[in-house]
């Protein structure tokens, strides 16, 4: 099941091949279509999931490279669950979203998209460590693309920096791997793996000044990826410069690789390592928090500005991972999803006053409140998921993330949770701030008069969006109760390792 | 007495080879860098000599001495204007190829200094080695044998085309 | 007395195919005037024949001509990988010296008898067929290098190259003379018996000598000057053969020699190739960056690839051998491809080899432009192509032998190289063109790159394939 999940949207790809490039409605069609049916696919996926299950679920393993112990290993558990719905849904919306706003080269476009969504689901659905390296490497190339070919005037030096940035920090990843392997053969009766379920039993005897290194590669991956401050510098770039949809893309799932591979490979396979560091990443998160909500208040530029923001709300989830309570990484999983929906919501809404009026300065606009008004009321909606307003999803995840870290024994200092506190309020500050500079006082701007409203397809792009927003914001058991066991797990065996339950070495 | 002699003949066969290889590369005129090639290729030959190599050193004789290099000289003399031709013999970047070529020498004598030379004497009156060498080219050896003629057959046609004149475009 | 027994003739009959063959075809040259599609033609049947024969010898596994060479297995497995190369060489020289106005019959011959020489080289079991397959193939290349004889570039690479190389060949017959001197054979098999002998002083520096007349060879760093020149200024085709066929052929009697007889534990010399192979990461990395013509630039790129190789051999694994074997596949593929996509956009006067002439080339030629972008991610080493595979599993054995440092020179290195060569992908896709000449797209050369393209792919998610073959030829 988890095959045919991956590999739908390569349906679409080679239905792609045999069309000529200039039935432009045909190819968006199928665009939609196999994103969508990868959707149903995963929201199957979704109401089979067990979520007392604490295992890898619809596992499916295959060998791939014998000699090195590879394998084609798939399978979901509370951690990923929801990132892979997130992904398939954003997907579908993304392409619609960018309906008429991409002109040149359609059909490679949507190639590239349903290439992208392969690699994405790939990454989250992998359990070998190999099988994860190869898409998370391979989704490089479809983003690039996308960046380089439809991106905004500094397109080349975005979609450059965007992949050596990332080839960076993967490439010691991969000695880090090829480590973690070699470890595994040196056992007695060990041989060379990159198993993640047999490296989890492994990998936390490895002796600390090792596990410190290998916990450091993994992390500067994960950390650039994110991104974390200080290593935050290729995101404006990217974000700015992509199209609409890469950025909806880049913002709701890409950048949540990064702080799923922290949960994924960091806190399990090197307990020890992370918990000496927790405390360094946390600052670093906290510091992300409150530099990128400040730095987002001065941007002039909408889109500049939400970018910004995703800096600082990524440090959150990364703040809330570290705390290593339950609360905080429930709350980091919700924040991830929270993420994705209201800054992919926020780039579509930028994209489509883009798309009317070729700016995306603050100053071009003002007092359009009167000219758009559903368009308004969308925007608005969002600002406050984004601003984590209660009764909307933002507020769920940030409350559980401060509270986590707050209570966090780990951390063992509140400073952490107050100042990350007040970066709520920086949020809150900017991004209200925007929208009245853009919506609110006089209609200034000639040009603005002609704006015109949301189209059907705009709306419908936007409501399935805001009906989640509100959903996970009142009621958010259900998304919460499928990730809950898996936390647990994952918070007993640290704790654990604390407490020196664990022993160490074999 | 008799390995004294032995080793004088070495010694005089080594002389010479050297010193007529530097003029070869160190002279200014190719009539005489040619010249001076007879005695480097006659040193060699001596040495083989002195190893028991017969067959190698009548070889060395025949063609090195007895047909390349009479062609060499013919080529030489046979070109106009080339006695008086100035070579230019500079070199480019002389400390560089100085500290390489110390390093390769400091490290060859090094380990010929290193090693434990087996010593052999030899009791009975050496056998001419043609007779071996021929048995071994056509049994053992006869698939390298084969394969020289090969790159014989490279040479030739590499040596045809550059010999040919330039074709215009065809 | 028998010299030699059927079984001898049978288990090489694919190299004797291959020498009948430039026999034939220099007849066929001399016999009739215009025959430029026959010699064609006659070689790649030739060729394909010799592929049919060592298919047949594969499962052999033995030694012929008095344990001069081997047969089967290793031997036969990279018979087939240099007659593959040379195919497409030639499929894509057909229409390429047309275009050039180079087409002399001589070239076919000597493309097939310089693939004999890569044939000797990796079925070697002796010194000797080493050295003298290495200079069949050199001598070729030598000849081929200078196939531009009106030009100044073809010239100075001939003459380049043959100095050079004759100098490094001076190296290698010195270290066999040391070798032999030790050990009283030049046979691999028999000087690997002969353990005593492992750690003489004479010995050690015979294999010296020989490193440095392969690193010669396969244009390792600090006998890298030749490789720039020589590339640029060969017939690009020429090119694609001598960095493919040349260095798997190089490889693979590298492997060979030092596998076979040092018992693969000699810590000082696999130091020294380390640092070898780190140097010519580094170097042919960063040098690549600063070219501005395409051929150079892969010229650095082959410096730093030989490198990569390296870490494997220094790795003196079985997994290192391995991975060698899997990179030289893939290599040579991402190569043929490069290189013939490149012919394909060559002017006749040697233009378009500069990165501004690919701009725009997206929308213009865009399956030509996919290709060759599919090259250069499988250069840098991306998932899925086969690239990647190969720098996986020698990194991996350089983490088994602690030699991380190397492994994590390697992934820096990559990481450089992945600058210039998306430099690539992004004029063709990422700029305008100005210019808007029409480029013609012969169907044999277009036929071949789609076909290396495909095999970089499977390689890339189907390693076991080959991978399962490689692990039993050793």
């Amino acid at each position: 099941m988890l095959t045919y999940l991956l590999f739908s949207p390569f349906i679409g790809i080679l239905l792609l091949f045999f069309i000529n490039k200039e039935k432009l409605s045909l190819i968006k069609w199928i665009g939609v279509g196999t994103s969508l049916i990868s959707f149903v696919i995963s929201l199957a996926l979704y109401f089979q999931f067990d979520a007392a299950n604490t295992q890898m679920q619809f596992v499916q393993q295959v060998q791939w490279i014998s000699a090195l112990d590879i394998s084609y290993y798939v399978g979901v558990d509370g951690l990923s669950i929801l990132l892979i719905v997130l992904t398939t849904f954003l997907t579908p919306i993304a392409l619609i979203g960018s309906w008429d706003s991409i002109t040149v080269r359609l059909k490679e476009y949507v190639m590239f998209m349903l290439l992208l969504e392969v690699g994405m689901l790939g990454v989250f659905l992998s359990v070998d460590l190999f099988l994860f390296y190869v898409f998370w490497e391979a989704m490089l190339i479809p983003m690039y693309f996308i960046i380089g070919i439809w991106g905004g005037k500094e397109k080349i030096y975005a979609a450059t920096k965007f992949f050596i940035y990332t080839m960076a920090g993967s490439l010691l990843m991969l000695i880090a791997i090829l480590w973690l392997g070699y470890y595994a053969s040196t056992l007695p009766d060990g041989m060379f793996t990159t198993n993640l379920q047999k490296l989890y039993a492994i990998a936390p005897s490895i002796p600390m000044n090792i596990q410190l290194w290998l916990f450091l590669a993994f992390a500067l991956s994960f950390a650039i990826k994110v991104p974390l401050f200080p290593l935050h510098t290729w995101l404006p770039d990217a974000h700015v410069q992509a199209p609409t949809a890469g950025s909806v893309i880049l913002a709701g799932v890409l950048l949540k690789m990064g702080t799923y591979g922290l949960l994924r490979f960091c806190l399990p396979l090197f307990p020890d390592a992370s918990l000496q560091c927790a405390s360094y990443i946390s600052t670093l998160a906290v510091i992300g928090i409150v530099y990128g909500a400040l730095v987002a208040m001065v941007q002039t530029d909408i889109k500049k500005l939400v970018a910004y923001s995703s800096v600082s709300h990524l440090g959150f989830v990364v703040l809330g991972i570290f705390s290593m309570t339950e609360e905080g990484i429930q709350g980091g999983i919700i924040q991830m999803i929270n993420h994705g929906l209201s800054t992919g919501a926020l780039f579509l809404l930028v994209g489509m006053i883009y798309d009317r009026r070729h700016t995306r300065e603050i100053s071009a606009y003002g007092g359009i409140a009167k000219q758009v008004p559903l368009f308004a009321t969308f925007f608005l909606i969002v600002t406050f998921s984004s601003i984590g307003l209660p009764g909307l999803n933002g507020f769920v995840g940030e409350f559980l993330i401060l509270f986590g870290s707050f209570q966090s024994r780990i951390l063992g200092n509140y400073i952490y949770a107050i100042i990350a506190a007040s970066g709520v309020i920086f949020a809150a500050v900017y991004m209200l701030w925007m929208y009245q500079r853009v919506f609110f006082g006089k209609l200034t701007n000639p040009e603005n008069q002609s704006l015109t409203d949301l189209t059907k397809r705009e709306i419908g792009v936007l409501i399935p969006l805001i009906i989640f927003i509100v959903w996970l914001g009142v009621y958010p058991k259900p998304f919460l109760n499928l990730s809950a066991e898996t936390t647990k797990q994952l918070v007993k065996k640290i704790e654990q390792v604390k407490s020196g339950n664990v022993t160490l070495g074999q | 007495m008799f390995l004294q002699l032995f080793d004088i003949i070495f010694y005089f066969f080594a002389t010479v080879t050297l010193i007529s290889a530097g003029i070869v590369v160190f002279s200014k005129n190719i009539v005489r860098s040619a010249f001076s090639l007879v005695f480097t290729f006659f040193g060699i030959a001596g040495l083989y000599v002195l190893l028991n190599a017969d067959f190698v050193a009548v070889a060395q004789l025949f063609v090195y001495v007895g047909g390349i290099l009479v062609l060499l000289l013919f080529a030489v003399m046979l070109t106009q204007k080339i006695s008086n031709l100035q070579m230019k013999i500079t070199t480019l970047h002389p400390i560089i190829a100085i500290i390489l070529v110390a390093s390769l020498i400091g490290v060859l004598c090094g380990i010929v200094r290193m090693n434990d030379w087996r010593i052999i004497t030899i009791s009975e009156i050496p056998q001419s080695t043609a007779q071996s060498i021929g048995k071994a080219l056509i049994t053992t050896h006869i698939l390298p044998f084969e394969i020289i003629s090969v790159i014989l057959l490279v040479a030739i046609i590499g040596a045809a085309m550059l010999a040919r004149k330039s074709e215009k475009k065809s | 007395m028998e010299f030699f027994s059927k079984a001898d003739l049978i288990g090489t009959l694919p190299l004797l195919v291959v020498f009948g063959c430039s026999l034939l075809l220099l007849l066929l040259d001399a016999l009739f005037k215009d025959a430029k599609k026959l010699v064609f033609s006659v070689g790649i049947i030739g060729m394909l024949t010799a592929i049919g024969c060592s298919l047949y010898t594969f499962p052999l596994s033995a030694t012929a001509f008095s344990d001069m060479v081997l047969v089967g297995g290793y031997a036969s497995f990279f018979n087939i990988l240099f007659l593959t190369i040379g195919i497409i060489v030639f499929l894509l020289s057909y229409s390429y010296l047309e275009k050039q106005h180079y087409h002399l019959k001589e070239f076919y011959t000597l493309i097939v008898i310089s693939i004999s020489g890569m044939m000797l080289m990796a079925s070697s079991a002796d010194l000797i067929i080493i050295f003298l397959g290495i200079e069949i193939m050199s001598v070729c290349f030598y000849v081929l290098a200078g196939y531009k004889r009106i030009k100044v570039e073809g010239n100075e690479a001939a003459l380049k190259y043959f100095l050079l190389g004759a100098f490094a060949t001076g190296f290698l017959l010195y270290g066999i003379a040391l070798i032999y001197g030790t050990m009283g054979t030049t046979n691999l098999i028999r000087i690997s018996q002969n353990f005593d002998a492992f750690s003489h002083p004479l010995y050690l520096a015979g294999w010296g000598l020989l490193l440095i007349g392969f690193s010669f060879k396969i244009a390792a760093v600090p006998f890298h000057m030749w490789a720039p020149d020589v590339y640029e200024g060969s017939l690009t085709t020429v090119t694609a053969l001598m960095s493919t066929g040349g260095k798997a052929a190089a490889f693979s009697s590298f492997i060979l020699a030092f596998s076979i007889p040092l018992s693969m534990h000699n810590e000082k010399l696999m130091m020294v190739i380390a640092i070898l192979s780190a140097a010519s990461m580094l170097i042919g990395n960063v040098f690549g960056l600063a070219q501005k013509n395409i051929k150079r630039m892969l010229a650095y790129s082959s410096i730093a690839h030989a490198g990569y190789m390296l870490v494997g051999l220094a790795s003196g694994t079985k997994l290192g051998m391995d991975g060698i074997i899997f990179y030289l596949i893939s290599y040579s593929l991402t190569n043929l491809g490069a290189f013939g996509i490149i012919s394909i956009f060559e002017k006749e006067n040697g233009g378009n080899l500069s990165y501004e002439d690919y701009a725009g080339l997206g929308s213009r030629k865009p399956i030509l432009a996919a290709l060759l972008s599919l090259c250069m991610f499988s250069l840098v080493g991306i998932p899925p192509f086969a690239g990647f595979i190969g720098k996986y599993y020698l990194f991996a054995s350089a983490v088994q032998s602690n030699l991380t440092w190397l492994a994590i020179i390697g992934v820096m290195t990559s990481l450089v190289s992945t600058y210039y060569y998306l430099r690539i992908v992004v004029y063709m896709y990422f700029r305008e063109s100005q210019q808007s000449e029409l480029i013609f797209v012969p169907s044999l050369a277009l036929a071949s790159v789609v076909l290396v393209s495909i095999g970089i792919f499977i390689f890339g998610i189907f390693p076991s394939l080959i991978l399962n073959v490689i692990q039993n030829l050793l």
